[in-house]
């Protein structure tokens, strides 16, 4: 069962302090380290709760009723939350709130952990640099948190999670305040991430879809379905209220499937998918 | 029919570089999508379209009237407007107190109060939370409310700024649905939005804003059917485009799946 190249939920139920509904009921997954992992579902369905489990905010920061286990790998966020919050980066779902807001320039607030964890001075000039380089915020270093646009708070508070290089990085709808291109270009930009993995909460069907490894369906607190993005939007209920990719919505009506009733869900799979029609 | 009609229109702020200046805007469509990437002037034109803020130069007409003479409580009655983040609107202490709080602004009768409350919390899909505080609220249900807040007041125009963020997929359907509705009902439904999908599945008249001015008035259709001016005001196509253009090399328009199989289908 305990695995050091897997993330293990094992039978993981919540119910909030002074609430008398368990948020998530008995949920159990697994996937292997280093992946990306979409979590979906609609809102109620528990995808924060999971996320502040993930992370250890549950319990060592909010109390409740908590039952099961789990396991990113080697660390566990309820048996040593130290050593695994060091080795996480958190972007909750209002990136403003999560800024130490004692930082006078977006240079300072990304540099604000990395002084924390005494890394050298030219370390850390070296690593603002590049964090903000990858996340196009090169241009606001030098001028104040508070001046940002929703979006670009949001890629600062990805930037001061990624600065010190964890290993494993929980986002919870990062991308809500972006426009497109920023979104896809985060995206993208998940991708290139090595050797870190990812577990991202996000109602972007069509982005995860192309990005994600497995996806992690939640509904009403269940962890209903979970598989690769082709299994799970294959195997969707109508009563789960999930949207699908447009390239599924596509395949699906001009009947494009891969055999055996699958039609794909990202582009590469729909090229690959009309290619082998027309070979044969 | 309500019309809004913006002559020389003209907003500097005295801070910045940056000016919206409309000569010319006539908007007559029942549903009509205000699009632009950030700092084209989008957010200044809503507030502009809102009465909260007033043109330096020019005027805002509705139905022939200025914009800027109408008393509080007529603008309440004339313009709703549902900003992209709904807290900012919220402040009760339970989610029916605030609908009504929002309806008392122009209707006095208690009992037609209630009614109305009733009436769009049921429409919106908040009834069984009605006596819930509006900050224990998820995000979309925040917005579902702030939105009933205006629907309880019944204004001519509905102004939307980005109301598809933050939302989950049942809730853009109902939101979209909700929209679409007002507008058959000869209401005006403006909308200020990023995303392209949802634009081209549910407007027929956009106008497209780039540096402080209207670059293009028409059909989603015609817009995209000009690449170079899309890239040039640094819009996307809808997504359909660039699946069918990357994987089957067609580059004509089409602005959903449906729209793609509605052409292909004939065999």
């Amino acid at each position: 069962m305990a695995n050091n190249q897997q993330i293990s939920i094992n039978d993981l139920s919540f119910t909030y302090r002074h609430d008398s509904n368990a948020v998530l009921h008995h949920i159990s997954a697994t996937a292997p380290l280093n992946s990306i992992i979409g979590i979906i579902g609609n809102h109620h369905a528990g995808k924060t709760t999971l996320c502040r489990i993930l992370a250890g905010i549950i319990p060592n920061m909010m109390a409740g009723d908590l039952s099961g286990d789990v396991q990113l790998g080697p660390l566990s966020p309820t048996q040593n939350w130290p050593a695994l919050n060091q080795q996480t980066g958190f972007v909750l779902q209002d990136p403003a709130s999560q800024l130490s807001g004692l930082a006078d320039t977006v240079a300072d607030e990304i540099a604000f952990d990395l002084l924390n964890h005494g890394v050298a001075n030219t370390e850390i000039q070296h690593r603002v640099t590049e964090v903000a380089r990858q996340l196009q915020l090169t241009g606001q270093l030098q001028r104040s948190p508070n001046s940002l646009s929703g979006g670009q708070l949001q890629r600062l508070a990805i930037a001061t999670a990624i600065v010190t290089k964890p290993a494993i990085l929980i986002l919870d709808d990062p991308t809500s305040e972006m426009d497109p291109q920023g979104r896809t270009e985060f995206f993208n930009w998940l991708t290139i991430i090595e050797k870190t993995t990812i577990l991202i909460v996000s109602n972007e069907i069509d982005d995860l879809c192309e990005i994600a490894d497995r996806l992690w369906l939640l509904v009403d607190g269940e962890l209903v379905n979970q598989g690769t993005p082709l299994e799970v939007i294959n195997q969707l209920k109508p009563d789960w209220q999930i949207g699908t990719p447009q390239v599924y919505q596509l395949a699906r009506s001009m009947n494009w499937s891969l055999g055996t009733d699958l039609f794909p869900v990202n582009v590469n799979q729909l090229r690959g998918c009309l290619h082998d029609r027309h070979s044969t | 029919m309500t019309a809004i009609q913006l002559n020389d229109v003209s907003y500097h702020y005295p801070t910045s570089d940056f000016k919206l200046t409309i000569d010319q805007l006539t908007m007559t469509a029942n549903l009509v999508a205000i699009v632009g990437q950030n700092g084209a002037g989008k957010s200044t034109l809503f507030k502009l379209l809102t009465g909260l803020m007033q043109p330096q130069t020019g005027n805002i007409l509705i139905n022939h009237h200025d914009l800027a003479d109408l008393s509080p409580a007529d603008r309440l009655k004339t313009i709703g407007i549902v900003f992209q983040d709904p807290s900012s609107q919220l402040f009760n202490a339970t989610v029916e107190k605030e609908v009504a709080w929002s309806l008392s602004q122009t209707e006095s009768d208690a009992a037609v109060i209630a009614e109305k409350v009733a009436q769009v919390l049921a429409t919106v899909g908040l009834t069984d939370i009605k006596d819930k505080n509006p900050f224990d609220l998820s995000m979309p249900e925040k917005k579902l409310l702030s939105i009933a807040t205006v629907l309880a007041v019944d204004p001519q125009i509905y102004l939307f700024d980005e109301p598809m963020i933050s939302l989950d997929w049942p809730s853009q359907q109902l939101v979209t649905r909700l929209m679409q509705q007002l507008a058959r009902e000869k209401h005006q439904v403006i909308a200020i939005t990023h995303d392209m999908d949802w634009l081209a599945a549910t407007f027929s008249k956009i106008a497209v804003l780039s540096d402080g001015e209207i670059k293009f008035e028409g059909a989603p259709a015609a817009l995209f059917g000009q690449p170079e001016l899309v890239h040039a005001v640094g819009l996307l196509p809808p997504r359909i485009m660039s699946i069918v253009s990357d994987v089957l090399g067609d580059s004509r328009v089409y602005l959903t799946p449906a729209d793609y199989v509605a052409k292909h289908q004939t065999h």
